[in-house]
């Protein structure tokens, strides 16, 4: 019986990870238009639903009912493979996030996290590494000379800024010593990481932004140069597959910022329910992906090389270097 | 020395990002700045001003009684050849147009058939809505364009909109020379 409720409660949980995940583009999609008409004095989506709130709405079945176009000259199975190629290990990646401590609901004690692993940080970067073959097989198979070079962009991008970014944490799992992201959260109850770790943070940070092919760093989908970089050739569903994975990187590493920066749910000031505070942290940095967007010009190829070998590398060698001086 | 100086406190500015955390704050007082948008023809529509060029219309005189005296100036002076007026006489044995036909479809809204009328009949009134689907229906005739609403007095307000159902309309002026909306945008 026990094993029953066990197994209910984690099918219960991974179906409620996976619709909110799937659900949350729609209100991010909206909020990322609204933001970005009032930064330009304008008012964004208005006519659908009030204020444009079912503008996202409208966007899907538009997509829906949209010819899936596949080039002639395309490799198909992988045309067909690269979207979930590049949607599923986002989602595979929140498995391992805790949201919060253990509540207890009707008697029942209910983790509010799918699995506690022991290596959970090394877990979220091999999985995110996978993230990289969908762009490149996208690009690929759709034998378009954008696309081809908008996945060799991401590519090396992708590559060169998981160093640094496999780097920065390492000053984390020092100061935790642990890599589950439970004990990461539990060791900042008194001070958060930002304190000791603002160049890990920084470093995190600017490679998330990288990582999530966003403003400044959205190179592979460069539309002045590019089209619309791997993308190019995808309509319908399959485009909102990439879509769909774009925002739920932007949500995984702004969690990850939380989590490993600032504190996760542990609160400060003002006592709000744990969960809250979480949600609170994750929105502002969502806030500042999409703030970002719409301030920032974007990077030249070879300043974006440049920036993160020459200057994020060194910066997250040094952060080890000074931790490890400083703590042990 | 204060060159020297400067340069060191634009290189400190660099290395804490000052320029970028300025250009965030830029676009963050742009956030809460009013919107520019006007919202037609959902809400609000812009009244043009009184010297603006909009659909013809033709006047009427003291008497009520149609000012053209069918000269056909109008017609010759037209660059796009778009008015036909046939003349008749009345019963007053004054020459009316019997006919008047503006091709909305072919017409620049030059108002060079404005300038040329000697009777001051025909002049481009302020109605910039007349859309259409089928061309045939831009053949406005004499007593159409009697109807027309005529040149604008005030102009330049903002008025309530053909699709609005909330009639709820920001702002409205009598300011001769129009509403500035510039003026309500905070600008740094």
């Amino acid at each position: 019986m026990e094993l029953i409720v066990a197994l209910g409660l984690i099918v219960f949980k991974v179906a409620l990870l996976i619709a909110i995940l799937l659900l949350l583009p729609l209100p991010l999609t909206w909020l990322e238009r609204k933001i970005a008409g009032h930064m330009q004095q304008r008012m964004g989506p208005m006519r659908v639903g009030w204020h444009g709130l079912l503008q996202p709405v409208a966007d899907g079945i538009k997509l829906l009912t949209k010819e899936d176009h596949i080039p002639a000259e395309a490799d198909r199975f992988l045309f067909k493979l690269a979207p979930i190629l590049a949607l599923a290990p986002p989602f595979v990646v929140f498995v391992a996030i805790p949201f919060g401590e253990t509540v207890s609901v009707l008697g029942t004690e209910i983790t509010l996290y799918v699995s506690n692993m022991n290596v959970a940080l090394l877990f979220v970067f091999a999985v995110i590494g996978i993230e990289v073959y969908g762009v490149i097989f996208g690009g690929w198979a759709a034998n378009s000379k954008y696309a081809v070079l908008g996945s060799l962009r991401t590519c090396a991008q992708m590559i060169s800024y998981e160093i640094p970014m496999g780097f920065a944490v390492i000053g984390v799992v020092m100061l935790a010593h642990s890599m589950s992201l439970l004990d990461i959260v539990r060791a900042q109850a008194d001070v958060w990481n930002i304190v000791y770790q603002p160049v890990g943070f920084f470093v995190f940070f600017v490679a998330g932004l990288a990582e999530a092919q966003r403003i400044p760093f959205d190179l592979a989908e460069a539309e002045g140069d590019l089209g619309a970089g791997f993308h190019t050739e995808y309509s319908g569903i399959r485009f909102a597959f990439f879509m769909v994975s774009e925002y739920a990187i932007v949500l995984l590493v702004s969690v990850l910022v939380v989590i490993l920066f600032f504190g996760g749910w542990n609160g400060i000031l003002v006592p709000l329910p744990p969960l809250l505070w979480f949600l609170l942290k994750v929105a502002f940095f969502v806030y500042l992906f999409i703030w970002f967007r719409f301030t920032f010009p974007r990077y030249r190829y070879d300043q974006l090389m440049a920036i993160g070998w020459k200057v994020l590398l060194p910066l997250s060698m040094a952060n080890i270097i000074i931790t490890g001086v400083a703590f042990f | 020395m204060s060159l020297a100086r400067d340069r060191v406190g634009t290189w400190i500015g660099w290395a804490f990002f000052a320029d970028l955390a300025s250009g965030l704050a830029l676009t963050f007082g742009y956030m809460f700045s009013r919107s520019v948008t006007m919202q037609y023809p959902d809400k609000e529509k812009w009244l043009p001003y009184s010297r603006y060029r909009g659909h013809h219309f033709l006047k009427r005189d003291e008497g009520g009684e149609i000012k053209c005296v069918a000269c056909e100036l109008c017609a010759r002076i037209c660059p796009c050849d778009c008015i036909e007026v046939i003349p008749y006489e009345d019963e007053k044995g004054n020459r009316r147009p019997a006919k008047f036909e503006i091709d909305m479809a072919r017409c620049l809204f030059c108002g060079l058939c404005e300038d040329a009328c000697p009777a001051d009949a025909i002049a481009l009134g302020q109605q910039y809505e007349f859309s259409s689907l089928a061309s045939r229906d831009l053949v406005i005739g004499r007593d159409d364009l009697l109807g027309k609403p005529g040149k604008a007095t005030t102009g330049g307000g903002v008025v309530t909109a053909r699709l609005n159902t909330e009639q709820d309309v920001l702002v409205e002026t009598s300011e001769p020379q129009g509403y500035n909306w510039w003026r309500n945008i905070r600008r740094t």
